[in-house]
């Protein structure tokens, strides 16, 4: 990522682990999430229904399991939909039950600034 | 958003208060609302991601559907919604308690409360007059009490029963209904509740996915009961609406009905055209919760007929 093609969105003291900023680039809203240290940009629209997915409980999921074992894991590192429940990988963007994948953004941070290339 | 054609929203869940359900409520029905006792229960399937939307919290911590004029700005507006139907959320369970009076007089409480508070607040806002079908000789009191207010536009009432829906018991209701012109609809969340029968005729499901997937099958026993029995043909005016069911089970259903009217029709001699003709004129479904094939093309067997 060349720093001029950058915007800072945050400061890293704004985002500990587990916590999400929403902010406005270039018209866009997107949703900052630090997912257990890692710090990822959302594109603010799920790729089902447009729905405001960045305002969506952060939570872990079942993993796979045989029938009628449950294994609980991957807590704060998985994005629901508010509208449709959909649930997304925040670290790859990927749906857990679908092709379609959240719109992501490189991120990186300098000198305790979060910055997002759109 | 400027559209060629006006926006309605067949099926909002607002959420009435509580505390005004209770203030108009007579005696002994108040007491008993205000202990906590406000239906048959619920058999504790448990959506992960909530039943309601989770993105509805206003700027001052209250949330969307329960606030008139917050609906109205927030939801409406936003969205371009011309006319937007109010279908409570909260009391439709009540038509599955085993108390009947009781049942009624907290619809017609909830009724009131709408009517006071809700479409009083937008001109956008119409409303359904929800009914408890385990009376239906009140549940028609009930309808005629409100048909003559301009805001309610159809009848609502549980889709979980005790019987088919086109059974002689519920005519009442139809009749009433099609006196005012008044669509009748039904709405899915008690299936299996109260006095219910479990909401698949094999028994109870185990989890809310498996329950909320077989829904349908109510809504086919419904429809088919209801062009059998004759409803229709009883109560020409009658129009029947069901919410929030899907759409994509009933092509399949009507080309089965019509083959089977072929051979077995001589036992609803009433019936003297195709059932999917019938439905055709009659019946209408809401599309949200659509199903979603791989391609949107599988859709078109859904269109209604030209004309509908």
């Amino acid at each position: 990522m060349s720093p001029d093609t950058r915007v800072a969105v945050a400061e890293v003291a704004e985002l500990p682990p587990g916590a999400r900023k929403l902010v406005e680039v270039e018209g866009k809203s997107i949703g900052l999430f630090n997912v257990n240290g890692t710090v990822v940009a959302i594109l603010n629209a799920c790729p089902h229904e447009l729905a405001p997915v960045c305002r969506g409980r952060v939570t872990g999921t079942t993993l796979p399991s045989p029938p009628g074992e449950f294994r609980w894991g991957r807590d704060g590192e998985i994005l629901c939909c508010p509208w449709h429940g959909w649930e997304f990988d925040l670290l790859t963007g990927e749906a857990l039950a679908d092709k379609r994948r959240l719109r992501t953004y490189p991120v990186t941070v300098e000198g305790g600034t979060v910055y997002v290339q759109v | 958003m400027a559209l060629p054609y006006p926006v309605v929203d067949t099926d909002i869940h607002n959420v009435v208060s509580a505390r005004r359900i209770q203030e108009c409520l007579a005696e002994p029905w108040r007491s008993r609302y205000a202990a906590g006792s406000r239906g048959p229960g619920h058999l504790g399937y448990w959506n992960p991601n909530g039943v309601m939307r989770s993105d509805t919290t206003l700027p001052d911590g209250s949330k969307l559907e329960g606030s008139p004029d917050g609906l109205a700005t927030e939801f409406l507006g936003r969205y371009g919604i011309d006319i937007g139907i109010l279908n409570p959320a909260g009391t439709l369970h009540m038509g599955l308690s085993p108390d009947p009076d009781y049942a009624a007089a907290v619809c017609h409480a909830e009724n009131r409360v709408v009517a006071d508070d809700w479409l009083t607040a937008d001109p956008r806002y119409r409303a359904s007059i929800t009914i408890a079908p385990n009376d239906p000789h009140q549940a028609a009191d009930e309808i005629h009490r409100w048909a003559g207010h301009p805001g309610f536009v159809q009848v609502l009432m549980c889709s979980g029963a005790r019987m088919p829906y086109g059974q002689r018991y519920y005519h009442p209701i139809y009749e009433a209904a099609a006196a005012h012109g008044l669509p009748v609809a039904i709405h899915p969340g008690t299936e299996g509740i109260g006095i219910a029968y479990p909401s698949t005729p094999a028994g109870y499901p185990s989890t809310y996915f498996e329950w909320h997937t077989g829904l349908v099958m109510n809504y086919i026993a419904h429809l088919v009961s209801l062009v059998c029995e004759g409803v229709f043909i009883r109560f020409p005016a009658l129009r029947f609406v069901f919410i929030e069911g899907g759409v994509s089970w009933l092509p399949p259903v009507l080309w089965r009905f019509d083959k089977n009217w072929k051979a077995l029709r001589q036992s609803t001699p009433w019936l003297e055209r195709p059932p999917s003709e019938i439905a055709a004129d009659h019946v209408r479904l809401t599309t949200q919760p659509i199903e979603e094939p791989p391609s949107s093309t599988r859709c078109s067997a859904c269109s209604p007929p030209r004309g509908c």
